[in-house]
């Protein structure tokens, strides 16, 4: 264990990135260096706008307490829900960054390749995103940007998300177990989730005030999801997914 | 676009030396055939043709690129 643990944050101010990272990597502020990649922008009217992005790197001295949890510190923090199967996983990929970092290298060489072999020119990052939820898959996160990339995108995403499950299944095959990996073009991602978020608190609002069922547009699942779960806490409204794919959409109605 | 569809069923499958791809031209539209081992076939497919709709999707983008029409039948081996 020589290496250094890195993670890198995205939020909308460093302020809130770095607290993001802190608490992600469960220890103390003064245990980490701070490397601002990105002091982000705050645009103008949302337009132009950017996230704030910045790398921590774990102090090596006190690198064993926080990175070794033992299943009694586990139990500790009340969390009883994590599988026998999928924790000794857990603890391994949080014991090896090393093994972390050969993943995000397959994953931006097998999406460098296919970007190449579909003759669009752009560059390709990809960083590791811990997970939160305990036992589950860290996010790889595959970022692309140049100029124009409209085109990867595609109708409702459409391109995007093939790209992307085809990259994971590539990526999958190659490191020998399963990968959670998510493909960003130029913050696309990122910028429709607060959209549906909004849209999402919005139309329930709206359920509310009228007591009509609201009918959102067809959407992909990955974009159903972020509706749900944006109000899955809500006190008065239920969400429902209507409809066969790709025609599946969302509806939001009041609670009985 | 041969290239890509080569690249991607290669990396897929268990038995990339069977993979074969073909392509004819007409014009401006490209077809094609894409041949792989029997027992690699559901990875190629998919589950409801999954994979090779991702697969067909990203070809257009190859296409397109060429200002080009491009069509993939994958054949069933004999």
């Amino acid at each position: 264990m020589t290496e250094k643990t890195t993670l890198e944050v995205i939020a909308p101010t460093v302020e809130e990135a770095i607290a993001k990272g802190v608490e992600q990597l469960g220890v103390s502020r003064e245990m980490v260096e701070v490397e601002v990649l990105d002091s982000g922008a705050a645009g103008f009217l949302g337009i132009g706008s950017r996230q704030a992005r910045v790398r921590l790197m774990l102090n090596l001295v006190s690198y064993d307490q926080p990175l070794a949890p033992t299943p009694s510190a586990n139990g500790a923090l009340g969390d009883m829900s994590v599988s026998p199967a999928a924790q000794p996983e857990k603890v391994s990929a949080v014991a090896q960054p090393e093994k972390g970092e050969s993943v995000l290298e397959v994953a931006q060489t097998v999406v460098r390749e296919l970007l190449d072999k579909m003759g669009v020119k752009a560059t390709v990052t990809t960083h590791l995103e811990k997970s939160l939820a305990p036992g589950e898959q860290d996010l790889i996160l595959v970022e692309i940007q140049g100029n124009d990339l409209s085109i990867l995108i595609g109708r409702r995403s459409e391109t995007l998300n093939a790209l992307q499950y085809i990259s994971s299944l590539i990526v999958t095959k190659q490191v020998g177990h399963w990968v959670n990996l998510m493909i960003d073009v130029q913050g696309y991602r990122s910028r429709r989730e607060r959209q549906l978020r909004r849209l999402a608190v919005k139309l329930a609002e709206q359920a509310i005030s009228t007591g009509r069922r609201q009918v959102l547009e067809p959407m992909p699942a990955n974009e159903r999801r972020i509706i749900h779960l944006e109000l899955s806490n809500h006190p008065q409204v239920t969400t429902e997914s209507i409809g066969e794919e790709p025609n599946r959409k969302i509806t939001i109605f009041v609670k009985k | 676009m041969k290239a890509l569809v080569e690249y991607i069923a290669s990396s897929l499958v268990d038995d990339p030396s069977q993979v074969v791809v073909k392509q004819e031209r007409s014009g401006s539209k490209v077809v094609l055939q894409l041949r792989v081992a029997k027992a690699d076939m559901g990875r190629i497919i998919g589950k409801n043709g999954k994979v090779a709709n991702s697969i067909r999707i990203l070809l257009r983008v190859a296409a397109a690129r060429e200002g080009k029409q491009v069509s993939l039948d994958v054949i069933e081996p004999k």
